[in-house]
């Protein structure tokens, strides 16, 4: 056995022990040390970088290491093999997508807005909100010898009575703690019910003093992150707010790394623990800490997320989603219980899943297709979900049509060399001087943080802005010279945002030709989907009336720039909307009413699915997009007048 | 009911643009329809057809392209006869050997025989590298500056290069710069908008719009060339109005149809009638697809080609 040491850029340190041979990676993994790899340890996206500090490994040299840092020991953790006791620093940047769970207190107006405007919009279309949830108190006499009725016949009956419904469930927990509750509080209790038409739920039991607080958790689970909410089931109040990173991170930055980590041996488990155990039920406990309730007053919850994630979540195997031709195990189930995921709630809650449309288009996006509300206007609207994997939906209260383009992790952070996800040290925003080709930037966290990497907000910003300048070409090759362009012994161009000294990690902050070109594929990516499903309907970019853009990429989004570079059309500014975490959202809604929620299933059903692949020009288009802003400038004209200036 | 012709007009036209200097030049494109539909406008220029000459003199080509340079011992005297060619308009030198995983010759014994066949002909040249991207972005700044005005088109910038040979080409030493991508309109049109990016005057570019052997993927060509000419007339894309040239010989020899020796395959019959087949075949496609220049190596196929194209006017 070996001594293996993880030192931080903090000064802390993780020791653990390891045999000879042992992948690097996979130690720290089991070390619970926070290592990202995207590319799930196959040397190809070379972020696991840490520098050897003591000791010696068996690591294979790559293309992501240049000899001069290999000399200074840097080595891909993925690569690397124990062979001694052996000390690595974890630089800050391998470690910046673990974001820290966070609770959020609330106090921000804008975060219980968008909630609050969701819940007038779709009460305006006429849908209550109210679900199946009820307290109702009951009181019984009390038996006798000769009124010899069990407790939970007893209780049965009376709510019979009171309820006129036939069916009544009492669970085993409702059923331990009965006769207890019934004498302590001499038959007269409160219940907590699910009713349907003809059946009734009896979820707990309280004494009719108890304040008694029905909660509903609604989340989304991200490929990347995980956010929810805790909220008061009767008045759609907002309890608790918490996001973390989504504990299968680990095992890949995609679905399909992901997809093929769960087929392995164990797999299932291992990526549906690192979901619910390691991340959902800890922000659970916190929540429930901040809000002030017990987890056992949660009697409901809804998911929204992806094909792929509501299978993990679930434990169902997720290969058949990558396989042609590509069927899911559900678009929608009903039978679905904490219990039977171990989720850290009322151990009977309902989970209620928000519909898959096909494989790649999921329940993220139909929750979130309710919140745009595009569905209850005559106006054609666009709606954009900018994740992993990019999202749309087009259409009015007539017609929608649903399509879904991989745009790989760019957007996220995902395949830049500097790129990370939008938390501490991320910069969000930059604009770079025409004359001097220096930047300015402003930065995630608190005010004086060092800028360790890049956002998807702040690519966005520095590739418009290096284009705009002249400093790239359309290409995104670098064309102009100066202190901070440089090119490698490859030639390849970079532009360095902060040098060492200026930056909070150990390298400079800088984005490579590389990088832009990744990040222009996933722009392509999405403005070609744009444009095949607007011209399959015969549309075009003018005939667009509003676009709602949500996803993870921050509400720091600059929408000129995002049109800047072509990644969104050139139509009027005021017609772009973000609309934030629209899948958390629309989980809400359905969460706090039963008929949103129908209006969900409903909506999934309606939603014409096009799988761009099929499309032959789709290809053509893509190549067209792959360019700043794009091929055919007449598409851009607002974006070619400003080049002229 | 009579019938009544209806011209398809363009208001748009594809460059004209000339290579070679002095008396002896060719212009390339000018014309403002499809091809050969010369019953919807005047033809202005037709089509012109170059004879491809290697470094590597007449090693590995067949034993009628040998015939046809029998006695022929250096480069000057092979660029001689293929000048001489009938139905020849212009002269190729491809600088095959310069290849670092073939014969890797150094860039100075290229440039002296680059000298050797400009000293030897005084008809428009067109001079293609070694199709590697590090190779060609020295080799051909090189050629573009040993032949100045001479007014020679050269053989091809590609986006990983355009900056060295395109600069160099079209900007330092005013020749004509040939922009290659590999059969896609929007590729094409990047590498156009680049390079006019570049401070390169549109009007000296020609596109290689990249081809293959007929039989071999060839639909690709045919398609994007088609619509290339479409969006150029069509559409008045100015950065897809520029002529291009096909280098037919260098896909079509390479093929087993046209390789293979009589002696491995005896029921295919001739060696050089099959490779003559498919440069004929090759060639015809790509003019009606769009090329307003193609390269060929075997006599037989240029006179025909030629013939071909004189006939179609």
């Amino acid at each position: 056995m070996f001594k293996v040491t993880f030192a931080f850029e903090d000064g802390s340190v993780v020791e653990t022990y390891a045999n000879a041979g042992d992948n690097l990676l996979e130690i720290a993994r089991e070390a619970n040390v926070a290592i990202d790899a995207p590319c799930s340890g196959n040397a190809s996206c070379g972020k696991c970088r840490v520098q050897l500090k003591s000791g010696e490994l068996n690591s294979k040299k790559t293309l992501h290491i240049e000899d001069e840092e290999y000399n200074s020991g840097w080595r891909l953790a993925c690569v690397s093999t124990v062979c001694a006791d052996v000390t690595v620093l974890v630089p800050d940047i391998a470690s910046a997508y673990k974001s820290r769970m966070k609770v959020a207190d609330l106090s921000s107006k804008e975060e219980i807005a968008i909630f609050e405007k969701a819940k007038r919009d779709i009460e305006f279309t006429g849908i209550v909100l109210n679900n199946s949830l009820d307290v109702v108190e009951v009181s019984m006499d009390p038996p006798s010898l000769d009124d010899t009725m069990p407790d939970n016949e007893r209780l049965t009956r009376a709510l019979r009575k009171f309820l006129n419904i036939k069916r009544v469930r009492i669970p085993y927990a409702v059923l331990k703690k009965l006769p207890d509750v019934l004498r302590d509080n001499n038959y007269q209790v409160k219940c907590i019910l699910r009713t349907t038409p003809n059946d009734m739920f009896v979820y707990d039991i309280y004494g009719m003093e108890e304040h008694v607080k029905v909660c509903g958790l609604a989340v989304d689970i991200g490929t990347t992150t995980i956010s929810a909410v805790i909220i008061n089931m009767e008045s759609g109040e907002i309890l608790a707010k918490g996001s973390a990173g989504n504990g299968q991170i680990r095992y890949g930055a995609d679905v399909i790394n992901r997809i093929i980590e769960q087929q392995k041996p164990g797999g299932k488990k291992k990526l549906q623990d690192a979901v619910i155990k390691e991340t959902i039920n800890p922000m659970i406990r916190e929540m429930c800490k901040s809000a002030g309730i017990s987890k056992h007053q949660i009697y409901r919850m809804c998911v929204a997320s992806n094909t792929t994630m509501n299978h993990l979540f679930a434990g169902i195997n997720a290969d058949p989603l990558r396989m042609e031709p590509y069927i899911p195990a559900f678009f929608k189930t009903n039978s679905l219980f904490a219990s039977d995921v171990g989720i850290d709630i009322n151990q009977d809650a309902h989970i209620i899943v928000a519909p898959n449309i096909g494989s790649y288009v999921g329940g993220d996006i139909t929750a979130g297709t309710l919140v745009s509300m595009i569905w209850n206007r005559p106006e054609f609207s666009l709606f954009i979900d900018l994740g992993t994997n990019g999202e749309l939906v087009f259409g009015n209260s007539d017609f929608m049509m649903s399509c879904a383009c991989s745009a790989g992790p760019a957007f996220e952070g995902g395949d830049i060399s500097c790129g990370m996800r939008a938390t501490d040290g991320a910069i969000e925003a930059c604009t770079i001087d025409k004359d001097t080709m220096e930047p300015t930037y402003r930065i995630v966290g608190a005010p004086g943080t060092k800028p360790i990497g890049l956002c998807g907000s702040g690519i966005i910003d520095v590739i418009s802005e290096l284009f705009i300048t002249g400093i790239i070409n359309p290409k995104g090759k670098f064309v102009r010279e100066g202190r901070r362009v440089r090119h490698d012994q490859y030639g390849m161009g970079s532009y360095v945002l902060a040098f060492e000294e200026e930056a909070g990690s150990v390298k400079d902050v800088e984005i490579t030709e590389v990088d832009i070109d990744n990040f222009i594929r996933a722009k392509g990516a999405i403005f070609s989907a744009i444009r095949t499903m607007l011209s399959s309907l015969d549309f075009d970019v003018s005939m667009i009336d509003d676009v709602y853009v949500a996803g993870g990429i921050g509400s720091g989004i600059n929408m000129k720039n995002a049109v800047n570079i072509g990644m969104f059309p050139d139509i009027p500014l005021d017609k772009f909307h973000y609309i934030g975490n629209s899948s958390l959202t629309g989980a809400y809604l359905m969460l706090l009413s039963t008929k949103a929620e129908q209006k969900t299933y409903e909506l999934a059903s309606n939603m014409t699915y096009m799988e761009l692949s099929t499309v032959p020009t789709y290809m053509d288009e893509f190549v067209g997009a792959c360019f700043i802003p794009h091929t055919d400038t007449t598409l851009f004209p607002g974006v070619m007048e400003q080049m002229q200036q | 009911m009579p019938f009544n012709q209806k011209p398809q007009k363009f208001n748009a036209k594809i460059n004209t643009v000339t290579i070679g200097s002095g008396d002896k030049t060719v212009a390339l494109g000018g014309n403002s329809t499809f091809p050969f539909y010369s019953f919807d406008a005047p033809t202005e220029n037709t089509a012109k057809v170059g004879v491809e000459i290697t470094d590597m003199g007449l090693e590995g080509v067949s034993e009628g392209i040998k015939a046809y340079y029998e006695g022929a011992t250096t480069m000057a005297d092979i660029a001689k006869k293929a000048a001489a060619m009938e139905g020849a308009d212009f002269v190729a030198l491809v600088l095959e050997g310069g290849d670092p995983n073939g014969e890797n010759k150094s860039v100075d014994e290229l440039i002296a025989i680059v000298k050797e066949v400009a000293d030897a002909v005084d008809c428009p040249l067109v001079v293609e590298g070694c199709k590697n991207v590090e190779k060609d972005a020295e080799l051909l700044p090189k050629v573009a500056e040993v032949l100045q005005g001479r007014n020679v088109l050269i053989l091809a910038e590609k986006e990983e290069n355009y900056k060295a040979i395109g600069a160099a080409a079209g900007l330092a030493y005013n020749q004509i710069v040939g922009a290659e991508s590999a059969v896609d309109i929007n590729l094409a049109k990047q590498l156009n908008v680049v390079t006019t990016q570049l401070g390169v005057n549109a009007q000296k570019i020609v596109m290689n719009i990249g081809s293959a052997c007929a039989g071999y993927g060839y639909e690709y060509v045919v398609s994007t060339m088609d619509r290339i000419k479409g969006a150029a007339l069509g559409q008045n894309d100015n950065m897809l109005q520029m002529p291009i040239i096909t280098p037919v010989a260098s896909e079509t020899w390479g093929v087993k149809e046209a390789s293979a020796s009589e002696a491995d395959m005896p029921e295919w019959g001739p060696q050089d009638e099959r490779g003559i087949d498919m440069e004929i075949m090759t060639a015809a496609a790509d003019l009606a697809a769009g090329s307003d220049a193609v390269i060929l190596r075997h006599p037989q196929s240029v006179a025909t080609i030629s013939k071909m194209i004189k006939a179609l006017a």
